[in-house]
């Protein structure tokens, strides 16, 4: 079984004449272990896909499951605990808690399970370590380059090992020095964790490490090519 | 547990990394909303307080006998003189004797007999003098003049409102007498008998019952008002420590001399009006501190308000990787707490280590009253849980509405 499932995924904005028909019936599945990227232009939808995929956002009209969950009828608080449990995270803007450390921005995951707090800090500190950012545990996130934010934002992706993580457009405020550690991070993830990765970008360069690329254009999947 | 760990660790790091001179400005302004709450009634019952001490200092005591009900007067006075005598907590005693007469003045220079006489209808005290003196300290509240003497005669003390000087400030509610000064020779008629006096002194003090009455001996008094039986109206007992009486009340009792007296204690002989008007006093406070309760509600919701939404992208992350919205609302809860303790802390560190011995050492002087600030600690604590509440309030509602905003929409800063 894949381990997300979507059916004829439609996305509409606003109401009456004004209504944006962003992605019009979309069909998607991944499998446990896959590194899937998605590509397009810039309008083309690709975000607004991976934010239904992700259940942060609800689509008007379709099916989805993820690991085999019909995520579509859980509540708010449902969905929150699903994704705290199932899903990580990395957004183009790092998306890390400013007032909070490093170290901080990843417990949070794990203190928001139950972790103790000890706990916590130990495998957020060896997440840390895992993306090369030992001795930065108590830098707040403004005393970090954009790379290293993102780096803190892929550990606490990872620090909870969800499921399936989500990037969207990860590399997107980076050079291309700190874009492509970012991209190796999350290639060697895949490989050696086997873990499920959803990534949108649209930087072809970047996509060449997954397992298929979807191509996307005006809210419609138009290609899907399979790398490996 | 869990949720508030969160939000305990959200919320402490928000305050830790906030400006520094808007959280010293939010707990300034709590300070001053507590202040307000505390002092504003504290003030208002302090000035009815600052009478009410002026009462049992200057005129009622803390303990009062007076005659039962359906007698004219206490009886067998002597003897309970003498009982009071024995008690040591008792530090001094005066017995009063009352009554109304009219009093003239300027009348050896009246020309024109057919004209108006200069005559007041005053409230008379018969004092036994060294012992009204010990017990209510009546020398120190002459203005003009001196105090009677013991064994003399013929000495009348004036309350300053009866002389037109000291009375103009209250216009024409009193009968008032002209050129009242020592030395002047005023006529005092009771009933059928009238005698001259001479004016020794005159008398004022915040509490209108001495001010507004005569002193004459005691002997002289029973003598005009032919009062052979030595038995007091009113006597008054001070004891000490103050807070004894109703020990020493009991034990007046338990002694039998409520067979021939009323024994009633400086509070349950106090005018009611003055509870009334205490009562309506911190009623008063209360309203205006809550006026306060609202300002400061208001300005944590606004600076809540607007913390939560410029970190609304932030409160979108959180709720995006699976922080409970509860936890995250805690997180301002907290917040709006911290500023709420922290500036009633101060505020009663102000009160209790500053104000309260500030304004005991130097009251405030209104016309009647020698005004201090009152805050019993139970009352403050209550006003110090209702502010707290409001504040928890008026955190809490901002975060929530920022917090219950679709995440997908707070994470993009779309509306």
């Amino acid at each position: 079984m894949s381990i997300i499932e979507a059916n004829n995924i439609h996305r509409k904005f606003g109401e009456g004449t004004l209504v944006t028909h962003v992605l019009k019936g979309i069909d998607f599945t991944a499998e446990q272990g896959e590194f899937v990227a998605i590509m397009g232009k810039s309008g083309a939808g690709k975000s607004t896909l991976m934010y239904q995929l992700s259940a942060l956002d609800e689509p008007t009209e379709g099916t989805l499951l993820i690991d085999g969950t019909d995520v579509l009828n859980l509540n708010e608080s449902e969905k929150t605990s699903f994704r705290l449990n199932t899903l990580g995270y990395i957004f183009q803007n790092y998306a890390l808690v400013p007032d909070l450390t490093a170290e901080e921005n990843v417990m949070l995951p794990l203190l928001m399970r139950g972790g103790a707090w000890n706990d916590a800090k130990e495998r957020a500190r060896h997440s840390l370590d895992n993306v090369d950012l030992d001795g930065k545990y108590s830098n707040l996130p403004a005393e970090l380059s954009g790379g290293e934010q993102q780096r803190v934002a892929v550990a606490r992706a990872l620090t909870g090992k969800p499921k399936i993580i989500f990037a969207d457009e990860p590399t997107a405020n980076l050079d291309s020095v700190s874009g492509r550690q970012v991209i190796d991070l999350l290639e060697h993830l895949h490989r050696d964790y086997g873990q499920t990765i959803v990534m949108v970008t649209h930087e072809r360069e970047y996509a060449m490490g997954c397992d298929r690329i979807i191509h996307m254009e005006d809210g419609i999947v138009t290609k899907v090519e399979q790398l490996k | 547990m869990r949720i508030f760990r969160i939000g305990l660790l959200l919320g402490w790091r928000q305050v830790q990394r906030a400006n520094k001179w808007t959280t010293l400005l939010i707990i300034f302004v709590m300070m001053l909303t507590f202040l307000n709450l505390i002092a504003v009634s504290g003030v208002l019952v302090g000035l009815i307080t600052g009478a009410e001490r002026a009462v049992r200092a200057e005129s009622i005591g803390d303990i009062i006998i007076s005659e039962l009900d359906g007698e004219d007067r206490i009886l067998e006075t002597e003897r309970i003189l003498k009982e009071l005598q024995s008690y040591p907590e008792i530090v001094a005693y005066a017995p009063r004797f009352d009554g109304g007469a009219t009093l003239e003045a300027n009348y050896k220079e009246r020309r024109d007999l057919s004209g108006e006489r200069d005559i007041a209808s005053v409230a008379i005290t018969g004092i036994d003098v060294e012992l009204e003196d010990k017990m209510s300290g009546l020398s120190g509240n002459i203005i003009d003049g001196e105090y009677l003497k013991e064994d003399e005669e013929g000495y009348i003390l004036i309350g300053s409102y009866y002389t037109a000087e000291f009375a103009e400030q209250f216009g024409d509610i009193f009968d008032t007498l002209d050129n009242i000064k020592p030395g002047v020779t005023v006529r005092l008629t009771v009933g059928d008998i009238s005698k001259e006096l001479v004016v020794k002194g005159l008398v004022q003090s915040k509490v209108d019952e001495v001010s507004l009455n005569t002193y004459i001996p005691e002997r002289e008094f029973r003598r005009l008002f032919g009062r052979i039986d030595r038995n007091a109206d009113r006597i008054v007992v001070r004891v000490t420590p103050e807070g004894t009486e109703d020990k020493v009340k009991a034990s007046l009792v338990a002694s039998g001399l409520d067979k021939y007296a009323k024994i009633q204690t400086f509070e349950e002989g106090k005018p009611k009006f003055i509870t009334d008007i205490k009562n309506t006093m911190n009623l008063l406070g209360t309203f205006i501190g809550s006026i306060g309760i609202v300002v400061a509600s208001i300005t944590i919701f606004i600076i809540i308000f607007i913390n939560a939404l410029s970190r609304r992208p932030q409160i979108g992350i959180l709720k995006g990787i699976g922080i409970e919205r509860k936890a995250i609302e805690v997180a301002y809860v907290l917040q709006a707490a911290f500023y709420a303790l922290l500036g009633s802390a101060l505020g009663a560190l102000l009160t209790y280590g500053f104000l309260l011995g500030y304004f005991e050492r130097n009251p405030i002087k209104f016309p009647f009253s020698d005004g201090i600030l009152v805050a019993p600690p139970d009352e403050t604590f209550l006003r110090f849980l209702i502010l707290f509440a409001v504040t928890l309030v008026a955190g809490f509602l901002p975060a929530w509405l920022i917090v219950r905003q679709n995440t997908l929409n707070s994470i993009l800063g779309r509306k």
